[in-house]
């Protein structure tokens, strides 16, 4: 006690520890009046594409000429590989262009997406109240705090590491660089089709806040449930050592990529 | 060559023939939905992995000896099972009926449509837009 109390007057103010207070009987009740998002969540695809064609990213002008030179590859036939190194598709990216599942998590104090395919890809969005730290940590998927308004889940994310992606196909995207900020409300606009709204403001590569919606169509047939994906399981191939035991064995690759990919010379 | 070292041999083997493997997350702009191409042949490896399933295909030619080695991609293992597949629908040695849509550069390799499983009688195919509807069965 003597020691504790001098410890304290040595160091100044106490050092204020932010605690996860436990969940009631009550918060776990509450979850019960949240909209029903069971089951798992297939994208929309034709949608995204009809969106982006539609509605166009308001890119700076200083980067058509990247975005139309990305385009013309992938129309060529030569698609450069945003995400070929596996890693995550990041924010916006995931909801923007995504091709796979996902699964959405109610719990006290929190949201939580889990999609299929690339390992990692996981946000968690806190519903607690908490607001976002100072400075945050950059991440893939960002600091990501919400709020339900009625239905409707009401979604703030900064934090995204400014290397990631703004895509509109898996073929072409220019890194945010930075001061990136996602707004979505998620809310069901039919009984089995969840609609995700989003305003991304990345001023650093936009002329001004580009507002689009994602579609995605629940399933409940078991056979949709999500199955583990790890994309780096790609890069080796299943096959026996020299004792006999199952293993992984890498293939060459550089800079993240396989050395040579079907409509790509080796680099 | 003792047995240890010839094993070393063939998983070294196996490795140089998966290393044109496009095993990683990518546009499937390299390959032209415009044409399609049928072919037969033999199961070589299937490749149940994410981000992409990859069946591999000796197509019978001239030289039995000598097959075209195809390499043939298509989507997740979790996207592929809700369209009725499994790692089981091609296994090495199965006699195979493909529908593709080839590399636009004229490699031996393509986008899977249609896999027909002459040894299995199963049909696989594979379209990501026909799941663009609620409560499928």
């Amino acid at each position: 006690m003597l020691a504790a109390l001098l410890a304290l007057l040595l160091s100044g103010e106490p050092e204020t520890v932010i605690m996860n207070p436990a969940p009631t009987a009550a918060d776990w009740a509450a979850l019960a009046k949240l909209p029903d998002w069971s089951g798992v969540w297939t994208p929309g695809i034709s949608d995204q594409v009809r969106r982006i064609k539609a509605d166009p990213v308001p890119w700076k002008p200083e980067l058509a000429a990247q975005v139309k030179a990305l385009e013309a590859e992938e129309a060529a036939g030569r698609p450069k590989g945003l995400f070929v190194d596996c890693l995550p598709e990041a924010m916006p990216s995931w909801m923007l262009i995504s091709h796979n599942a996902m699964e959405v998590l109610f719990t006290p104090g929190r949201v939580t997406l889990l999609g299929e395919s690339d390992g990692n890809r996981l946000r968690r969005i806190y519903t607690d109240g908490r607001g976002h730290p100072p400075d945050p940590d950059p991440t893939f998927h960002g600091h990501s705090i919400g709020h339900w308004e009625g239905q409707t889940l009401v979604v703030d994310t900064v934090g995204v590491l400014p290397e990631t992606y703004l895509a509109v196909s898996e073929a072409v995207g220019i890194p945010n660089d930075g001061d990136l900020h996602v707004l979505e409300r998620i809310h069901l606009a039919a009984p089995d089709v969840l609609h995700d709204e989003l305003e991304i403001i990345a001023p650093r590569i936009l002329t001004r806040p580009w507002k689009t919606t994602r579609l995605f169509y629940r399933q409940r047939a078991r056979k949709y449930d999500i199955v583990e994906g790890v994309c780096l399981q790609g890069f080796f191939a299943e096959r026996k050592d020299a004792h006999g035991n199952a293993v992984f064995v890498p293939l060459p690759h550089v800079d993240g990529n396989p050395v040579a990919q079907p409509g790509r010379s080796p680099p | 060559m003792t047995p240890s070292r010839l094993l070393v041999c063939v998983v070294l083997a196996s490795v140089a023939l998966t290393a044109r493997s496009a095993r990683a997350h990518h546009s499937f702009a390299m390959f032209d939905f415009e044409k399609v191409v049928t072919l037969t042949g033999t199961v070589k490896e299937f490749q149940w992995t994410n981000p992409h399933v990859v069946l591999w295909v000796n197509a019978d030619g001239k030289d039995p000896k000598k097959p075209d080695v195809w390499y043939l991609e298509m989507t997740s293992p979790g996207n592929l099972t809700r369209g009725g597949w499994s790692r089981k629908a091609c296994n090495a040695g199965d006699r195979v009926t493909v529908e593709l849509n080839p590399l636009r550069n004229g490699d031996l390799g393509g986008a899977l449509i249609k896999v027909t499983n002459q040894t299995t009688g199963q049909t696989f195919s594979t379209n990501l837009r026909d799941m663009e509807k609620p409560n499928l069965k």
